[in-house]
């Protein structure tokens, strides 16, 4: 099972947003300090935390809390 | 927030495993919450993409007690860079030139056969990029310029390639520009590469993705470097090391397994240990590092290991201060900080017992104390880290000239004993002062000796060598320099003086003296010869200042003792003035003056 609590306050920790304010919505078009530096340090925070490898071809498109809670899941799930 | 939370902060931010998120997340907290942080900024120049390293600076700076402003600049325009970074007023430059940047693939091309002629093209315009830049860097107090470092190894293990061979000749471009751009210095990149290792600094994915090449283990070491290069952006200076013996100098007790008994052979364990450590400490004497024994054991003992141990590098000779006795070691501490007219905070204390250690740390919390480990073969990490200290922000010549001078004002103080009256003592030194103006090949000294003194400093005003050249060059300022000789040798370049002219005033703007030449009359002698200067330039008064410090009370009534009448006075602060006339007769009249004028 994903912990959506704490990949809310990874998110909100690296933009620099409060953490109430993450939700489905929440993507690199209507955060400001969600740009292509942060979005490195996103992915490497989300490896770091949740133990889980991002692969390249996701890497660059997890643009949004909606698909960055898919595929992080996913990758939780597959380690077991 | 509690102090509790700090603290844990403060603990993530030490611990080596904390994760890229809890780095930031305590970097921001602590550096909101912290009290009495200092603020310093830097500019951070690449051809690559290092905002992340930002996080790691602030990291090691916080470390320090430094609340560090990193400001980034462009991709690859390190000549824009500098002028931004100018303007901003920063305090520290750090550029990181990427090799494998320099052209696309870089690497791969030299390998594929990429003609020799654009090579060195390439290499030309970088050389003169960086020797512009680099000009126009000089009013940044402190400026590092990452050497180039291979970004891919190499497959030939039988031979160097050509990528190797390439990189060289840019290495040692890089280093001729970066010499002549004094007072910038070269930031030993590969030397951190070799430690990380190339597979663990250099992160394959954002490299290709990002042109974000330097995975977090690379980071997070150039951060602590950085902060080394710079003595935790002007934190500390240390001077003095002061050493245990037992179990650190040697292995075993000399009192119990007497001077045949204590283990200290180069050949064999553990004995090679401590005598590679001595060998160290006999480097950074020769670096400027004062040592001396702060130890308890029966004086006799030591001197005699001192005198008579085969193996022991490590000879009287070598040590300024020997406290060899049975007192508390924060006494002895405190002694030796005194005889040397230095600030405890200038003093790193070695020692193997946790029971001293942790005595000297509540009575002297201000001397820097490190442990040899129990495990023994760490040893040499520890006395790495001790070098680190003393030799990170660079040694200067001079510096390394200091230790033997502070010896001869050991003898001196020895020959004091035998004269009936001060007078008589002094005079029997024979001392003699040269004054320069402007001595421009003195810069280096000038502007280190404004950087570390402390006790004997009218104004405490910190000049960089770009400032000094600055005062020397402007038409109503001048910058004198005193290099003080007594019959047992010369102390060097021991005192600084800055002036200005202003209509009818000469306004002594920096006066500070090394503290090892004080004490003579040296600091009354000199007087006549800048009023001389100054009456020529038109001036009839002589106005003098002391900014109170947290450490220099020494000189609180300098100005009276020289003559001069108190002005005004305000918080922390006194003005003075006198006519030049009043300081037309030498004081001191024992000291020959050496003045071309």
């Amino acid at each position: 099972m994903l912990d959506e609590t704490k990949l809310k306050s990874v998110i909100a920790a690296i933009l620099e947003i409060d953490e109430n304010s993450v939700d489905q919505n929440t993507s690199m078009d209507n955060v400001e300090s969600w740009d292509s530096i942060k979005h490195m340090d996103l992915i490497l925070a989300i490896e770091e935390e949740f133990g889980v490898s991002v692969p390249d071809e996701e890497a660059a498109d997890l643009t949004s809390y909606a698909l960055i809670k898919l595929v992080v899941a996913d990758l939780v799930k597959d380690k077991g | 927030m509690s102090t509790n939370d700090r603290a844990s902060a403060r603990a993530l931010l030490a611990d080596p495993a904390a994760s890229f998120l809890q780095v930031q997340k305590s970097v921001a907290f602590l550096e909101k919450t912290e009290d009495g942080l200092k603020d310093v900024t830097l500019g951070l120049s690449s051809n690559v993409q290092v905002d992340r390293l930002a996080l790691y600076l602030r990291r090691h700076a916080l470390l320090a007690g430094v609340r560090l402003r990193v400001q980034i600049g462009l991709y690859d325009s390190v000549a824009q860079d500098v002028e931004t970074f100018v303007q901003a007023g920063v305090d520290v430059l750090l550029v990181v030139p990427f090799f494998d940047n320099l052209m696309p693939a870089f690497e791969a091309q030299i390998a594929a056969g990429l003609d020799d002629a654009v090579i060195a093209a390439k290499g030309e315009e970088l050389a003169e990029r960086y020797r512009l830049a680099l000009a126009a860097a000089q009013p940044i107090p402190t400026v590092l310029v990452g050497q180039f470092h291979r970004t891919w190894p190499s497959a030939q293990p039988r031979q160097p390639d050509r990528v190797s061979t390439v990189l060289q000749t840019f290495q040692e471009m890089l280093a001729n520009v970066v010499a002549e751009a004094t007072p910038a210095a070269l930031f030993d990149m590969p030397g951190i590469l070799t430690d990380v290792g190339l597979s663990a600094a250099i992160d394959r994915r954002f490299y290709a993705q990002a042109k974000a090449p330097y995975a977090l283990p690379m980071l997070n070491e150039i951060g602590r470097r950085t902060a080394k290069a710079t003595r935790a952006y002007g934190t500390y200076f240390y001077k003095v090391l002061a050493l245990d013996c037992d179990n650190t100098l040697w292995g075993g007790v000399v009192g119990e397994d007497l001077v045949e008994g204590i283990k200290l052979s180069p050949f064999e364990y553990p004995g090679n240990v401590y005598w590679r450590a001595q060998q160290e400490f006999l480097g950074l004497e020769r670096a400027g590092v004062i040592l001396c024994l702060c130890t308890k054991n029966n004086p006799a003992d030591v001197e005699e290991v001192l005198s008579r141990h085969p193996d022991m590098p490590i000879r009287s000779e070598n040590l300024t201060i020997r406290k060899i006795n049975w007192d508390d070691k924060s006494t002895n501490l405190r002694a030796i900080a005194t005889e040397l007219n230095v600030g405890l905070d200038s003093i790193v204390f070695l020692d193997d017992s946790s029971f001293e250690l942790e005595g000297v740390q509540s009575q002297v919390p201000a001397v820097t104390v490190f442990q040899v480990p129990s495990a023994l073969t760490e040893y040499p990490a520890v006395v790495g880290d001790i070098k680190a200290l003393f030799l990170a922000g660079g040694v200067s010549a001079e510096s390394s000239a200091k230790t033997q001078q502070y010896k001869q004002k050991a003898a001196a103080e020895a020959l004091k004993a035998q004269f009936s009256s001060q007078e008589d003592y002094i005079a029997s030194l024979e001392l003699e002062v040269e004054l320069l103006r402007n001595a421009e090949a003195n810069v280096a000294r000038i502007s280190e000796l404004t950087q570390k003194s402390n006790q004997f400093n009218l104004t405490t005003r910190r000049y960089t060598q770009a400032e000094i050249l600055a005062a020397m060059a402007s038409e109503d300022r001048e910058v004198y320099s005193l290099t003080v000789k007594d019959k047992f040798g010369s102390a060097g370049l021991t005192g600084v003086g800055v002036v200005r002219y202003e209509d009818d005033v000469v306004e002594v703007e920096a006066f500070l003296m090394s503290c090892r030449v004080i004490g003579r009359g040296v600091e009354f002698s000199i007087w006549p010869y800048i009023a001389r200067d100054a009456a020529r330039r038109g001036c009839s008064r002589l106005r003098g200042r002391f900014v109170r410090s947290a450490k220099n009370n020494l000189v609180e009534d300098f100005f009276d003792r020289l003559g001069l009448a108190p002005e005004e006075t305000s918080e922390g602060e006194r003005t003075y003035v006198t006519p030049l006339a009043t300081l037309e007769k030498q004081q001191s009249q024992w000291i020959k003056i050496h003045y071309a004028g």
